[in-house]
């Protein structure tokens, strides 16, 4: 049986996908783009414009999906998602890059020590009940924190004053809560406040660094230059300062070269 | 300038927040502005425009007294410059389309780029042999789906004013950086390309050669079988289909485009993922797998253990004469040399 015809009719339907030019094309794969940077055929173009434009159009986009179609994927409940890599195309941005947030005075202390807690986002709104076998507000219309303030009936301990009421008490202990956290968010937008004002003051910040100069120079002005002055308390020790290296005068005998062995006498 | 408002809702907080500066930003909003007069052509190209770049449009159907390439001391300029700031803040919006036509400039097209609310840069176009989307047979893209963009010339990579449209172009149509997309989706292809380069055509300066003109195409993409994981496309024309002849710019300021190319820092785990650096070592097979090599270092084959034979012992030639006993028995060499030593 002979399938060469059938191979061949084959091989005819099928196209090939290989693109072929004189400079390969610049894919930007990011950005869905593909830049030709071949010169424009002058007798195609004025021949027929519209082939012209349709074969050109088409060599770019089979490029463009050549790459597309061989980089790695991820399969989803669509289909399988080709994986993009970050863009080559340098594009204008259309808004400025947001600020950094400085970071409130337990990330501070949660980072320098390590911890890692729970973000807010990550925080969940509802929590878990589980008398009532179901999930409830952590603050707000019948929350998990007002639960004793609201119950119908409390236990008192033996040992209370005749006038302890244990409602005011669990409310009380609430508000006090919630007056430290606003205390505490108080304090930490009075500091971000203040190092984002330290930071935006040019004046401040070129008489800083000119005071600091004057004291580098006048540190390093004694005959020792520096090196044996009386140090205050808590001074820093100065940073980039080297003492120069005297110039020795060259000695008439070459010195002897090290050989490797030790010398026999 | 509109006010700093403190939200009064959770909802209008919500919108706020969305509208503030992202480290990865969302698509251009672009509106589509019609100046004092606009013939029929114009209002037919930004029509299809608007049927590509939807859903980020927004169409301005009235006439608007709008002159932005004026200069900017005259009163029509500057007003145009606070109208299109104040439109870019109202609407979020980062991109305008202005058609206008005039006997100066007949089919008069303006691309403007924002940045910050400001005016970044502007590129004026002369449309010509317009086709418009509905004349031309056959199925249209969806709406919301990326396109695919084409640029042909050399002149895109060396000559400033075309470098300009092709980044113009590409933050309409284009510029929204995506982490993975569905291939199978990707409908339509936008190809621009120019005329031949003419010979006297100087690359650095402004020379008085008239530039090429900008053929711009569009077509769907029909992939067809081709025996492999890559299908071979085939073309069919979309529209619109338009010619564009290059009039007026402005540059951007440099200062305003220094700030405006500042990338966020790549972050620790972009970095280990091969980010920033070329990946080496890595590639992609024709199933889509990555494929990597690694360097196992060099083997050390001194201490490989051959078979064992009693001539070829350490210790058999050393310690045979006097202490035999002692040594015969053991089969490691090290545990005879201690033994020795003891001993």
């Amino acid at each position: 049986m002979d399938v060469s015809n059938i191979l061949a009719d084959h091989a005819e339907k099928i196209k090939p996908t290989e693109v072929e030019t004189e400079n390969p094309l610049d894919v930007d794969a990011g950005f869905l783009t593909v830049t030709d940077p071949n010169l424009i055929d002058v007798e195609s173009y004025e021949s027929s414009l519209e082939t012209h434009l349709f074969s050109l159009a088409r060599t770019g986009t089979q490029a463009l999906l050549n790459s597309l179609f061989s980089l790695p994927t991820t399969s989803s409940p669509d289909g399988p998602l080709a994986q993009l890599p970050a863009p080559t195309t340098q594009l204008p941005r259309t808004k400025p890059l947001p600020k950094i947030k400085p970071l409130t005075k337990w990330e501070q202390f949660a980072k320098a020590k390590g911890i890692q807690g729970k973000s807010k986002e990550k925080r969940e709104k509802k929590v878990w009940d589980e008398e009532r076998q179901e999930w409830i507000n952590r603050w707000g219309k019948d929350a998990k924190n007002k639960q004793v303030e609201e119950q119908w009936i409390t236990e008192v301990p033996m040992n209370a004053d005749i006038d302890f009421d244990p409602r005011k008490a669990a409310r009380d202990e609430r508000k006090a809560r919630v007056t430290k956290n606003q205390k505490q968010h108080e304090a930490n937008a009075a500091r971000a406040q203040k190092t984002g004002s330290s930071a935006s003051n040019p004046e401040r910040e070129a008489h800083k660094k000119d005071l600091e100069r004057t004291l580098a120079m006048s540190r390093t002005s004694t005959a020792s230059m520096g090196k044996f002055d009386r140090k205050l308390e808590g001074e820093k020790k100065m940073k980039g300062i080297k003492r120069k290296v005297r110039f020795v005068f060259p000695s008439f005998y070459p010195e002897p070269k090290f050989n490797g062995y030790p010398r026999t006498v | 300038m509109l006010r700093t408002v403190k939200p009064k809702n959770a909802r209008s907080k919500r919108a706020m927040e969305a509208r503030q500066p992202k480290e990865v930003e969302d698509a251009r909003i672009a509106i589509f502005v019609k100046g004092t007069k606009t013939g029929e052509v114009l209002n037919g190209v930004m029509k299809d425009m608007m049927a590509l770049k939807r859903p980020d449009a927004i169409s301005f159907s009235k006439k608007n007294v709008i002159h932005p390439l004026d200069a900017q001391n005259t009163a029509s300029g500057s007003s145009s410059m606070s109208s299109l700031e104040f439109w870019s803040s109202k609407n979020d919006a980062s991109m305008f389309v202005i058609g206008q036509t005039s006997k100066k400039r007949p089919n008069d097209l303006t691309f403007v780029r924002m940045f910050d609310g400001k005016v970044l840069d502007i590129v004026e176009a002369g449309v010509e042999n317009y086709v418009s989307m509905e004349s031309v047979p056959g199925s249209k893209s969806t709406p919301g789906h990326k396109p695919l963009m084409h640029f042909a010339s050399e002149l895109f990579d060396t000559h400033p004013r075309f470098i300009q449209l092709k980044s113009m172009l590409m933050s309409l149509f284009n510029g929204e950086a995506v982490e993975s997309i569905y291939l199978k989706g990707l409908e339509h292809v936008i190809s621009v390309s120019l005329a031949p380069t003419p010979a006297t055509l100087n690359t650095t300066t402004e020379s008085t050669t008239p530039l090429p003109k900008v053929h711009i195409r569009t077509y769907t993409t029909r992939l067809l079988a081709s025996g492999s994981r890559i299908p071979r496309v085939e073309l069919t024309p979309m529209g619109p289909s338009m010619d564009l002849v290059l009039r007026r710019h402005i540059n951007p300021d440099p200062e305003l485009l220094k700030q405006a190319m500042r990338r966020p820092k790549l972050k620790k785990t972009d970095v280990e993922k091969g980010l920033g650096k070329k990946r080496k070592n890595l590639d992609v097979d024709e199933m889509g797998d990555l494929r990597g090599r690694v360097h196992v270092g060099k083997q050390d084959l001194s201490r490989l253990q051959t078979r064992k034979m009693k001539g070829l012992k350490a210790g058999a030639f050393e310690d045979g004469g006097d202490d035999g006993a002692g040594d015969s028995g053991s089969d490691d060499d090290e545990a005879s040399n201690k033994k020795r030593k003891l001993s």
